[in-house]
């Protein structure tokens, strides 16, 4: 009986060790925002114990739903649907816009071409465009390539430069952004689409409707192909909590910094 | 005749055979050679100063005494190379000096506050400081060389003013005087093409040497400069070298040219001040870096950095064994369980039969399948909705199950039915002749199955993605319930290297390291596993 005692004693302190622990944060989600959600964390390792998982934009969206994460990472905003999911569960979406990225259409830096409109663009991709001769370039196929069709970054293109129509039969699809690039540094006469941070010397991102990707022209929304990057969480956390240090982060100088050094767009301008 | 045409069967069977077996090893040191190779560099490699630095800082190794004798010595080397950069800089980035004219006319102002000088005067004086003020800017502004002087000149005149002695104004004007100096030599018409090109030197230095002394940065991966030799030699070239795309023909591709940026005819710094820095950077780069031979075996034990920039995959080890261990602990009673039951007891009726058909189909459906079957039932259900270990394990150990099962069946199978005839003469159940005979004979070939069964689990991303994996997260936890923490693991985490971010591009050695410990965790548990089969079947043959 005793020894009951001291075994029930001690796994209660047990417990309440474990439960009183570090504060956790459990962040999943879009893979485009997962760099900065890294970094974050790296900031915020003093602070709180952090969890990073990359599923994807939707899936951050189910689990935040679920209850499964406290902040989900989105390239794209809420579908209607999963708003309406979220809000029949009693659990009010609310965004923080914690970058900007542009998609930039790369090709080899040995491609005359410089600058294509978003109708060239768009031409290319639905087949019309076959050649780079056809757009002042060299006589030469134009190898089409495209993240695949779940996302994020596809869905921006899909609905800003191709305005929801779809694309041809011949283009070749690739499942990360690294990939794109690692074709169209390899294909001479590649073109395919990233996110701004994956632009180098290796390829070179063209101009689109004659406005060149870079900071300025993406936080002011000249440069067309442009898009937010999100923090979701269920309603506004409470103040002070981890989750609100963790969604307010990017607005101090440090977060800018970060954001900066991930090549994303930041939304404040110290 | 007949002997004739079989012998030749005989031959063309040899020779088949024999070709399959060179393909298979071509294939694999193809493939294993490069992978491992490259692999070797992320813990074989001559390690810079800033990587000594980058393990002190992050992980508390190396002596503080020697490491600080280092970095002065470096960074002394160093200050040459910025003293060249500086002074160039200052002449085409004025945004900089401007900053610093406006400043100064500032704390003029509030020295004049301080000392409480009657209005008039203080109006006045402002007036006058105002004016220089404007000449130094329009000074800075200006690419045109008369223009600029006409400006200085305007600025110096107040040199005998001694009025302005101990104030602020006097550092205006001698910024004028400075810049006099940095005037005669740059060629103010190239100013915008130089600062586009200055501004790439600058990133490259950076990437080389790190933030200068005194400047933080947030992120470990912007806080150190090349930590590797051959990292040193890529940006360097870089740096010296300078690359563009030039059309040769209309109509045609461009190709690329590569001039050095102090070549004395193309180079885009030929004849400035800043020409004789790549040289010095080239021949002091041993100096300024120090590389040394290191053997980074803490690259398996040592947590990294998130998005694996620094550190090593020691988290991701231990995580891939618990993962592993913890679902041979869930298969293997099962799956040979299970195997017994079919062989031993259960009858040949069109259940069996029907439920071996599943068993085999099993085996074949796609792990994303049990990936998201483990979502949905394991985290949903058995670990109340959370990613965990323990769901991730039973997720693998489901997917793991029906090869165990029928290589288990099999093995049973194997053994001979006199082992089991014997038994039951002299006495034995049914069950003590299974635990006690039949099992054991049957177990070298039961742990063919497991072995076949963990190096998958270890390998298989699919099914952990949703069950129990993370990019980052805490390391298990020994003291507290380590089996409800999500955890990091080998093979999810070459995913992630390889999809997430644009950093694993700057870092191939560590991609390429994750695969290469990946594949030698493997070998070492099949290693392991052989082991203790063939003590087994030597036991078991008695001698």
């Amino acid at each position: 009986m005793k020894y009951l005692k001291t075994m029930v004693f001690v796994s209660a302190v047990l417990l309440a060790a474990t439960g009183a622990m570090a504060e956790k944060l459990v962040i999943d989600g879009s893979t485009t925002v997962g760099p900065i959600g890294d970094a974050f964390a790296e900031a915020f390792k003093d602070k709180c114990d952090v969890t990073v998982s990359k599923t994807g934009s939707g899936d951050g969206a189910k689990s935040l739903v679920a209850g499964s994460c406290d902040i989900a990472m989105m390239s794209r905003f809420m579908k209607d649907k999963e708003f309406k999911t979220a809000v029949d569960k009693g659990i009010m979406p609310v965004a923080h816009v914690v970058a900007m990225d542009g998609v930039c259409s790369i090709v080899h830096p040995s491609n005359p071409v410089k600058s294509l409109t978003t109708a060239q663009i768009k031409d290319i991709y639905k087949g019309k465009i076959t050649n780079w001769k056809q757009v002042g370039g060299a006589d030469m196929p134009i190898v089409v390539i495209s993240r695949d069709t779940s996302s994020g970054t596809y869905e921006t293109f899909h609905g800003l430069v191709m305005k929801k129509e779809k694309m041809a039969s011949h283009v070749e699809y690739v499942s990360s952004n690294p990939q794109s690039h690692a074709r169209v540094k390899s294909t001479k006469g590649a073109i395919a689409y990233v996110g701004l941070g994956f632009v180098d010397r290796e390829v070179r991102a063209l101009k689109v409707d004659g406005v060149a990707p870079s900071r300025s022209t993406i936080a002011k929304g000249i440069y067309p192909v442009s898009r937010p990057l999100y923090l979701f969480t269920a309603g506004y956390p409470k103040l002070g909590s981890p989750a609100h240090l963790f969604c307010t982060f990017h607005l101090s100088e440090e977060g800018q910094e970060i954001v900066e050094a991930k090549g994303f767009v930041p939304v404040t301008d110290y | 005749m007949r002997i004739q045409i079989r012998q030749t069967w005989n031959h063309l069977f040899t020779v088949f055979s024999s070709m399959s077996v060179v393909l298979m090893v071509a294939a694999l040191l193809l493939f294993l050679v490069p992978m491992l190779g490259k692999g070797m560099s992320a813990v074989f490699f001559r390690g810079t100063v800033e990587f000594r630095k980058m393990q002190h800082d992050l992980y508390g190794l190396g002596s503080e005494s020697t490491l600080q004798k280092e970095i002065a010595a470096t960074q002394a080397a160093r200050d040459d190379i910025y003293a060249i950069f500086d002074r160039f800089s200052r002449g085409i980035d004025t945004d900089l000096l401007a900053g610093e004219a406006k400043r100064l006319y500032r704390d003029h102002g509030d020295e004049l506050r301080y000392q409480n000088v009657p209005k008039d005067e203080y109006t006045a004086l402002r007036k006058q400081a105002k004016g220089i003020r404007n000449h130094l800017m329009d000074a800075f502004e200006s690419v045109d060389k008369a223009e600029i002087f006409e400006h200085l000149d305007a600025v110096e005149a107040f040199k005998s003013d001694a009025s302005l002695k101990g104030t602020s104004v006097e550092k205006l004007i001698a910024m004028a005087a400075d810049y006099r100096n940095i005037a005669e030599t740059v060629d103010f018409s190239k100013r915008a093409d130089y600062a586009e090109e200055l501004d790439a030197v600058e990133e490259e230095l950076f990437r080389l040497f790190g933030p200068r002394p005194g400047v933080e940065r947030a992120l470990a991966m912007e806080s150190y400069g090349a930590t590797r030799w051959d990292v040193v030699q890529k940006h360097l070239h870089q740096l010296v070298w300078q690359e563009s795309w030039v059309l040769s023909e209309d109509g045609q591709q461009m190709v690329q040219k590569q001039v050095r940026r102090d070549d004395p005819k193309e180079g885009s710094f030929a004849g400035t001040q800043l020409a004789p820095m790549f040289a010095l950077v080239e021949e002091t780069v041993s100096e300024t870096l120090r590389p040394r031979r290191t053997f980074y075996w803490r690259y398996f034990v040592q947590d990294s950095t998130p998005g694996h920039y620094f550190g090593g995959v020691g988290p991701e080890i231990l995580g891939t064994l618990l993962l592993t261990v913890l679902a041979m602990c869930f298969a293997v009673p099962l799956g040979v369980i299970s195997a017994a039951y079919l062989v031993e007891y259960a009858g040949e009726n069109w259940v069996i039969k029907i439920i071996r058909v599943c068993i085999n189909t099993l085996a074949g459906v796609p792990s994303i399948v049990y990936g998201l079957f483990g979502l949905a039932f394991f985290v949903e259900y058995v670990t109340a909705k959370q990613k965990c270990i323990t769901s991730a394990s039973m997720t693998l150990a489901l997917l793991v199950l029906p090869v165990i099962i029928r290589a288990s069946e099999e093995a049973i199978r194997a053994v001979p039915r006199t082992y089991r005839e014997a038994a039951m003469g002299l006495g034995a159940g049914k069950f003590r002749t299974f635990a006690t005979v039949t099992l054991p004979a049957a177990g070298p070939g039961i742990l063919t199955g497991i072995i076949l069964s963990l190096s998958r689990a270890a390998g298989e991303t699919a099914p952990i993605l949703f069950a129990g994996a993370v990019a980052l997260g805490p390391i298990p936890d020994f003291a507290g319930k380590w089996w409800f923490q999500p955890t990091r693991a080998l093979s999810y985490g070459c995913h992630d290297i390889t999809v997430g971010d644009k950093l694993a591009m700057m870092v191939p050695h560590n991609q390429y390291g994750m695969v290469m410990t990946l594949i030698l965790l493997v070998l070492c548990l099949n290693i392991v596993a052989i082991v203790i089969r063939s003590r087994m079947s030597k036991k078991l043959r008695g001698y």
